[in-house]
């Protein structure tokens, strides 16, 4: 390993909060602060693992306000945290990005700045599973190899990353896959396409889907609020009343799913939606394999959400309503993306 | 549910259908194996001795492929997976290189026995120099089982090999609609439908009943993109593994030296395999560390480089054993043989 020095690549620490940012009052709180507990300042990084002096230069930013209940970026937050880490990925100065988030919305903002950060550089985010201040903590060496990857070369071009528990994940595919324990992050049907082990970074694919330097979202080209967008869960004897007062409430697209299960009274609603020109998404939900293009769908005007998990498909369709309503090219966009 | 996918496949072979000079050609290279097998009856599903069917009896079956693309058919071996090695797979890896030259040729479909299909799509991987696709098949069950998966599977090799995405991702291996990579697949049931996987990595897509999918594309090299050279190979290096549990001897190590094996794959190693394994070094055999574990890689720790032992990334023994033998007909060189082992 090589010593500390000026030939390191410069890797800057962004912290947006969560547990791997918070100490607790003991360390066998390990799902929440129970008795109690507060966030640190990024410098509490540096502080208490030098080790990362080893793998990159590391700077830091204190972008907490950004954060939301759950800890992680508050999604009203969402355009001014990519447009602060944009600038930074487009200072030469720096080669690497990471930022620190809480586990739960963690696997949503990564691809909400997986189409719009148009960057080649490597933009890492990270978690922990258990407080920063944890027994057992996974927050120290989460952070330790989101570094190594954020400052290594063939980490770049291939979109936003997700790294814990020693795996490097794609960000449209990264889901949070348990609420608690180690193995946090998986792509469910898919895999990682990296590992951060012990001795070296190294890659095994690449996602092939379009995003950061291959996106057409552009981030200054969206409206300060971006397009409502309601999540619908089908239900088989639901009537349609929360469809229809999403509509009431503004709604430009729904995100339905389980399409396959629709109630009769959600189907009728959905209809009334679809004449209004509410474009309307359909997710699978069995958490594993596509909603697929078949028939009944595509006869109804639905678009298929392909393999995208409901929350991820509405931030897809509220920036494809942000540019266009035809229903065409929102189909290719959940094709390409 | 099972009726609008149905549908939706028909819908989406209709408009190719076209007079069958025009179409492109999909090269089938047969093997053997379960998907060429038959049974006494129907279900016998995991015993099927009673002779094989051939590759147009494959495309027969199936009249939905040959209205996406002219179907030619040729017979390499007819055997379980078990007896395939160098002897099929060098002539395989020519002829498959010689008909993907042809400008007419979109790519390649390749039936074998599901026990080392994934040793063969490796080596294949490794050798064939294309960038048009390849697609190495099986299936679990006999052609004469019911539910057998044998026809879905050609058909979802033929629409795979006919997707513009799937071009330059190297060899793939498609089961149940489930495409792999070849440096990543492995098998990890004895009979089970859902029997491929690539531990860790996961599959590069999927051949769904409405579109072929690929989300995936491999990093490391292979096909396009490989340094080795099969021009004037007539045969390979011997290679064997050595499986490492609790008071294994030295004996197989020793055995294999003295043969003359010119590497060894250790999948694990136990303490009776130390001294073994310096005698062997010193005797100019290359050890390569592996695992039997399954997933992930053999870590390179300062002792196993500093003794010029070579570790096998996440690569199977049986992998490993493939990448060994190709690496062995250019360099003898740990650090060059490592190199190879962190590139392929």
């Amino acid at each position: 390993m090589p010593p500390p020095g000026i030939d390191l690549p410069h890797v800057v620490l962004v912290s947006v909060g969560g547990e791997i940012a918070t100490n607790c009052d003991t360390p066998l709180d390990l799902a929440d602060c129970a008795s109690g507990g507060e966030t640190f300042a990024p410098a509490t990084w540096t502080r208490d693992l030098p080790d990362l002096g080893l793998v990159a230069r590391i700077g830091t930013e204190d972008l907490r306000a950004f954060s939301g209940a759950d800890g992680g970026a508050a999604p009203e937050h969402w355009q001014a945290l990519a447009g602060r880490l944009q600038q930074l990925a487009g200072d030469p100065e720096v080669d690497g990005v990471v930022v620190t988030h809480g586990a739960d919305g963690l696997a949503d903002t990564a691809f909400f700045l997986n189409l719009v950060l148009p960057t080649r550089k490597p933009v890492v985010l990270v978690a922990a599973q258990r407080p920063w201040s944890a027994v057992s903590g996974d927050g120290p060496l989460n952070l330790y190899d989101a570094v190594r990857v954020a400052a290594h070369p063939a980490a770049g071009g291939k979109g936003v990353l997700v790294v814990a528990n020693q795996e490097v994940h794609a960000a449209r595919d990264a889901r949070r896959t348990s609420a608690y324990r180690m193995d946090g992050f998986g792509s469910v049907d898919l895999g990682l396409i990296g590992v951060a082990d012990p001795d070296v970074v190294r890659f095994f694919t690449e996602p092939t889907r379009r995003h950061t330097h291959r996106s057409e979202f552009e981030l200054a080209a969206l409206p300060e609020s971006l397009p409502a967008v309601e999540i619908v869960a089908a239900v088989p004897d639901a009537p349609g009343r929360l469809i229809e007062a999403a509509l009431a409430a503004g709604a430009k697209g729904l995100v339905v799913d389980g399409a396959a299960g629709l109630s009769a009274g959600q189907l009728a609603a959905l209809r009334r939606a679809r004449e209004q020109g509410i474009v309307v998404v359909a997710t699978s939900a069995t958490r594993g394999g596509r909603a697929p293009e078949v028939t009944a769908l595509r006869e109804s005007g639905v678009i298929p959400g392909d393999n995208l998990t409901p929350t991820k498909a509405r931030t897809l369709l509220r920036l494809a309503l942000a540019k266009t309503t035809d229903p065409t090219e929102i189909r290719r966009f959940f094709r390409e993306y | 549910m099972l009726r609008i996918q149905a549908g939706a496949l028909a819908a989406l072979l209709l408009p190719a259908a076209a007079p069958a000079q025009e179409l492109p050609v999909v090269k089938l290279f047969t093997t053997g194996g379960t998907i060429q097998s038959l049974g006494k009856d129907r279900l016998k599903l995991a015993e099927y001795r009673e002779g094989r069917i051939d590759g147009e009896t494959i495309v027969e079956a199936v009249p939905e492929a040959s209205r996406l693309a002219r179907i030619e058919v040729q017979a390499i071996s007819a055997v379980s997976s078990v007896r395939m090695g160098a002897e099929q797979g060098l002539p395989l890896a020519r002829q498959l290189a010689e008909e993907l030259a042809r400008p007419e040729v979109a790519g390649a479909i390749v039936t074998h026995g599901t026990t080392t299909l994934e040793e063969t799509a490796y080596f294949l991987h490794l050798t064939v120099r294309t960038t048009k696709p390849v697609v190495v098949i099986g299936s679990m069950r006999p052609w004469t089982a019911v539910s057998r998966d044998g026809p879905l599977n050609f058909l979802g090799a033929v629409r795979t090999v006919l997707t513009p995405d799937a071009a330059g991702k190297g060899v793939l291996v498609l089961l149940n609609d489930t495409i792999h990579s070849a440096r990543f697949v492995t098998k990890r049931h004895t009979y089970h439908i859902e029997t491929f996987v690539s531990p860790d990595v996961g599959p590069l897509g999927f051949a769904d009943a409405d579109r072929v999918v690929l989300y995936r594309s491999p990093v490391t090299r292979h096909t396009g993109d490989t340094e080795f050279d099969l021009d004037g190979i007539e045969e390979l290096p011997q290679v064997d593994i050595v499986y490492g549990y609790q008071e294994a001897s030295r004996a197989p190590i020793d055995a294999l030296v003295k043969e003359g094996a010119k590497g060894i794959i250790l999948a694990d190693s136990a303490p009776a395999h130390g001294n073994a394994v310096l005698e062997a070094l010193a005797a100019g055999v290359v050890v390569v560390r592996g695992s039997r574990k399954g997933a992930g890689r053999v870590v390179l720790s300062d002792r196993t480089a500093a003794r010029s032992e070579i570790t096998a990334d996440n690569l199977h023994p049986q992998k490993a054993r493939i990448l060994l033998r190709l690496a062995l007909t250019r360099t003898t060189d740990a650090r060059e043989l490592q190199r190879i082992f962190n590139e392929y």
